[in-house]
């Protein structure tokens, strides 16, 4: 009983996990597109924390995806010092990183749409 | 494993202890990934702990890791992320092909060996660039230390250098796609303005890359001066039949033989050698640019910190 618990448990994790991965991009560019002001990692991690559930693992998973996000263009990223100790490195999203946004804000509904078509088809 | 074993053992209870712990659960990974990892949680550590003022260090630490993660956690994640975003994000690489000729011309395919050719070509400019403000950087602020004014220049001077390797890596990711670290190395904490000007001059990387800027220049002569010289060659030997046209006076000359005129169905097999050497160079510069990416590394990442 307990074995068959655990296990549920793992496919669930492994589950999230794989969620957090394909939609971890699209939230880390929704949170900079509405950003009034360009935001640092911490901030961007807190943010997504207070919006429970988008990311289900550590919040360390973000800070490579956000360079790899700069890295590709999509975010424009500079450093300040800051008063707080080390200097920080601020985002800010580009133009092609809102083109990037609305087309895969479209490609996400489509995909949520589908996915929930086939859930309710399944329990009339 | 050992990473585990060890954290059980002892949750770390400040900041230098957390990014040792993520250092040795990192070894063995990418030293530019290493770099990033420790200077990402750096930063998120530093500003949990200004955004918690009433809490002591070993508190703040101890909530870090179930929001930003235990040393071992964040290690596996950045083996795990990084790899899996990067790959999602590059250009895919082109297919390697299976036979022996479209392993030889899939060469023109690889978009590696343009960017190597370019920046054989750039090399020479960096090299020449690196080499002066090297050598007027030292000679002046050494020159200047007996009247002390000298000594302020110096300590510029290492930091000029450091802005530098980190550029050079940029360059070097970008056009020959070694993994080299996005950000720097963060300075010690809790050091005196002595001990950290100290600890520049007895760090090994500070040494290895004053050594590589200095390198740059002969290594560029070099890589300019091969490029040029195998693509001249390769290209007049392509274009050789155009003797042949009767308003060109074109001089083809080889082994003593006055190839137009004297051996005319000589051209077009010249025109094929030329070929060959064309993609055996683009071989060779393809070559170079991994060969130079591995130097880069070796000499710009402090590699010994993090084994």
């Amino acid at each position: 009983m307990a074995d068959a618990g655990d296990d549920s448990d793992l496919q669930l994790r492994k589950f999230q996990k794989e969620l957090s991965a394909g939609t971890v991009s699209l939230a880390l560019l929704a949170v900079l597109g509405s950003a009034a002001e360009p935001m640092y990692g911490y901030q961007i991690a807190k943010r997504l924390e207070s919006l429970d559930g988008v990311l289900s693992g550590k919040q360390s998973a973000l800070y490579p995806v956000l360079r790899n996000l700069s890295a590709a263009g999509l975010l424009d990223s500079h450093v300040e010092p800051s008063v707080a100790g080390p200097p920080r490195r601020y985002y800010r999203i580009t133009e092609a990183g809102r083109l990037t946004l609305q087309q895969w804000t479209a490609a996400w509904r489509a995909t949520r749409d589908s996915v929930d078509a086939v859930l309710e088809g399944g329990n009339p | 494993m050992s990473s585990i074993r060890m954290n059980l053992h002892r949750p770390p209870q400040s900041i230098p202890e957390y990014l040792e712990q993520l250092r040795q659960s990192l070894a063995g990974a990418d030293p530019a990934l290493v770099q990033d990892a420790l200077y990402d949680a750096e930063e998120y550590l530093r500003s949990e702990l200004a955004e918690q003022p009433g809490k002591s260090e070993a508190e703040v630490i101890a909530s870090v890791a179930s929001s930003y993660g235990a040393p071992d956690e964040v290690a596996e994640i950045y083996r795990d992320t990084e790899v899996k975003v990067q790959t999602a994000l590059r250009p895919p690489a082109p297919k390697p092909r299976s036979s022996l000729i479209g392993r030889f011309f899939g060469v023109a395919a690889d978009p590696r060996t343009y960017a190597s050719l370019f920046y054989m070509v750039l090399s020479l400019a960096t090299g020449i660039f690196y080499f002066t403000w090297v050598v007027t950087g030292l000679s002046v602020s050494l020159g200047l230390v007996v009247v002390l004014v000298g000594i302020p220049l110096l300590i510029l001077f290492f930091g000029s250098v450091r802005l530098l390797s980190l550029v050079e890596g940029r360059l070097v990711e970008v056009m020959l796609g070694e993994r080299m670290p996005r950000r720097p190395l963060y300075a010690a904490r809790g050091r005196s303005w002595l001990q950290r000007i100290g600890d520049m001059f007895t760090d090994v990387r500070t040494w290895s890359t004053l050594f590589y800027l200095l390198l740059m220049l002969p290594l560029g002569i070099v890589y300019f001066t091969i490029n040029v010289t195998l693509l001249s060659m390769s290209l007049s030997l392509i274009a050789a039949p155009l003797a042949l046209f009767p308003g060109l006076h074109l001089n083809v000359w080889m082994f003593g033989i006055d190839i137009p005129n004297q051996a005319p169905w000589l051209l077009p097999l010249v025109s094929a050698v030329g070929v060959l050497l064309l993609f055996a160079s683009l071989h060779l510069f393809r070559a170079i640019g991994r060969m130079h990416g591995s130097i880069a590394k070796h000499l710009l990442v402090k590699t010994a910190q993090y084994s």
